[in-house]
């Protein structure tokens, strides 16, 4: 993978951030020093370990018993704008990114 | 759809919401039709910061159930994945799904002559309902969300592109549904958004393509072309619909040397046409990411057998016991099946039946006319579904028989079933009176017409003067004087005797 300002270009876009040419030549060097710090970690020999990710058998899952949900006055709390009970957001939302 | 140039090539994608009581993973409830915006969220499925995600076993049992009706591998292990992408009603920027190793995969469904070949069936969760409008004094955009619908369980069953047709399409997806409600895995209604299909559509030139597992190659020098998705579909009548006008569409734009582009369509269900959404130029980029938050789920062999023994018989299984061992029509099999309730039911009347006669066919035969006669026609006028009618299968074993041995009319039966139904009377009581009735008649018949004939001079006279219709209208008065519990047959024997 090569790190350069298309690539960070790409990276903002998908993530609906836009960023200045100012930003852009400042970050893409900090991004690449992240990305080289996870390269040497790479490095590292891992052959015949397991992951350490925990492991949970079947039977210890969740039941599947609802309980009660947020107010919607809390739901509510940290939306800049509402309409009828509804979080509003301004933005035209349709250009770009493929909506799954 | 054949066509000597072309091959059509079709690959469906089904989303399902599974029937759970809570959410995928958090305890948020699930129903969220016509409720309250935002009363069914909590910090999980807000996506706030720090909430974590905690699997749903009853979900995660349905995506499995789902995968053996198919015969799909179960894998041993369940790792969830973060699918990213950035969209209002994905308050977490990611969604939790499966990527490279789904739940249930390499299935099949046989249908009436073809078989489906299923690639992968994968749990993930629902986003939130958003809906796009215009503020009309600034002229800004701007979406609504309520989050009731966010994090619902759903599961992605995706085919091989191995359908070749929108008839096809549409058996699959039929199938699918059915599967789906008979084993109380969803009520799949896709006008209610609990079932979606995206089909995805190339055609290409006979013998110069193969498919390799899940793709669709080249054979030599042969460049393939774009592959359209439908959006949108709203029914499963409209994925045969879409996909067949996708198809004509295709094949005129080849004949006329118009370039195909790969592309997201969206159905238009008052045009009956589909309609261009956006161009797929890139392939999607989702930065997929193993799930950190959720630990790898160890399924064991007994937990998938446990799981296995809520499959029941399916549709077309049914469909040909009815037929082979029950001797029944295909009309009839069809009718019976397609509703799990109406099956059962019927199964239980045929056994109590056969109890009794020990003859398959008649009992077979008894059961289904039953219901899908009188029955039918009942709860459809009423419209209420065969389980929350009132019905004893006892007393409807009685009535069968009653009618089998002749001892009551099918016209008198079917005046009794329809009074018990309608007034919530007790079939069986209505029979016992009825028996006692025709007791009480059957003695006295003869005097019963004698009353008739000396009550109905003109009749008698009309009758001797050479007018046969009369008899019909003494009958018709011994009858009514019975109360209907005499035999119309011996009503007219003793009648024509006293007359001579
Ligand atoms: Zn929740």
């Amino acid at each position: 993978m090569k790190i350069n300002t298309t690539f960070l270009k790409h990276i903002a876009k998908l993530s609906r951030i836009k960023l200045s040419k100012k930003e852009l030549e400042k970050f893409t060097p900090q991004m690449k020093t992240i990305l080289e710090s996870v390269d040497v970690l790479q490095e590292v020999d891992t052959t015949g370990i397991k992951p350490m990710k925990k492991r949970l058998p079947f039977s210890q899952l969740r039941e599947d018993i609802a309980k009660e949900s947020l107010t919607q006055e809390k739901v509510l709390t940290n939306a800049n704008h509402t309409e009828m009970g509804l979080v509003k957001v301004y933005g035209k939302i349709f250009d770009g990114i493929e909506k799954s | 759809m054949e066509n000597s140039k072309y091959d059509v090539i079709v690959g469906l994608e089904i989303h399902i919401q599974t029937k759970t009581n809570s959410k995928m993973f958090c305890t948020c409830p699930t129903g969220y039709f016509q409720k309250e915006p935002n009363t069914h969220v909590c910090p999980v499925c807000l996506g706030l910061p720090g909430a974590l995600p905690v699997p749903n076993k009853r979900a995660l049992e349905l995506c499995i159930l789902m995968g053996l009706a198919t015969n799909c591998d179960i894998a041993p292990e369940i790792h969830f994945d973060r699918k990213h992408y950035f969209y209002p009603d994905l308050p977490k920027g990611y969604q939790i799904s499966q990527y490279k190793k789904p739940i249930c995969s390499n299935g099949h469904v046989e249908l009436s002559n073809s078989t489906v070949e299923i690639e992968r069936i994968h749990q993930e969760e629902d986003v939130a309902k958003s809906t796009h409008h215009i503020e009309t004094d600034t002229n800004k955009e701007y979406s609504l969300i309520d989050y009731n619908k966010s994090g619902v369980p759903l599961i992605e069953i995706v085919t091989k592109p191995c359908i070749r047709s929108g008839e096809q399409a549409k058996e699959y997806a039929t199938r699918i549904r059915q599967i789906a409600r008979y084993l109380n895995i969803s009520d799949a209604d896709m006008e209610k958004g609990q079932m979606r299909c995206e089909p995805n559509i190339s055609v290409q030139k006979k013998g110069m393509w193969e498919q390799k597992g899940e793709e669709i190659v080249p054979i030599g020098k042969y460049k393939l072309n774009a592959k359209i998705e439908i959006k949108n579909i709203g029914s499963i009548t409209a994925v045969e619909k879409s996909i067949n006008y996708e198809v004509n569409r295709l094949i005129e734009a080849l004949e006329t040397n118009k370039e195909i582009i790969q592309q997201t369509r969206g159905w238009n269900a008052n045009k009956n046409m589909t309609e261009f959404q956006r161009s797929k130029e890139t392939s999607d980029d989702y930065r997929y990411m193993a799930e950190p938050d959720i630990p790898i789920i160890e399924t064991s062999k007994e937990n998938i057998e446990e799981i296995s023994s809520e499959i029941v018989e399916l549709p077309h299984e049914r469909i040909n016991r009815y037929m082979n061992k029950h001797m029944l029509s295909e009309y009839d099999a069809n009718v019976l099946s397609t509703d799990r309730d109406v099956a059962i039911f019927y199964d239980n009347l045929f056994i109590g039946l056969d109890k009794h006669l020990k003859d398959t066919p008649t009992s077979a035969k008894l059961a289904s006319n039953c219901i899908t006669g009188t029955l039918f026609a009942w709860l459809n006028e009423k419209d209420i579904s065969i389980s929350k009618a009132n019905l004893d299968i006892a007393d409807l074993v009685q009535w069968n028989l009653a009618l089998h041995s002749k001892e009551i009319t099918k016209n008198k039966a079917e005046e009794l079933l329809k009074e018990s139904l309608n007034n919530n009377k007790n079939l069986s009581d209505l029979l016992d009176n009825f028996r006692k009735q025709s007791e009480k008649s059957a003695g006295n018949l003869t005097d019963i017409v004698k009353d008739v004939i000396s009550q109905n001079e003109k009749a008698v006279k009309d009758f001797k003067d050479g007018n046969n219709a009369s008899v019909g209208f003494l009958i018709g008065q011994v009858m009514q004087k019975t109360q209907g519990s005499a035999d119309p047959n011996e009503a007219r024997s003793i009648l024509m005797k006293e007359l001579e």
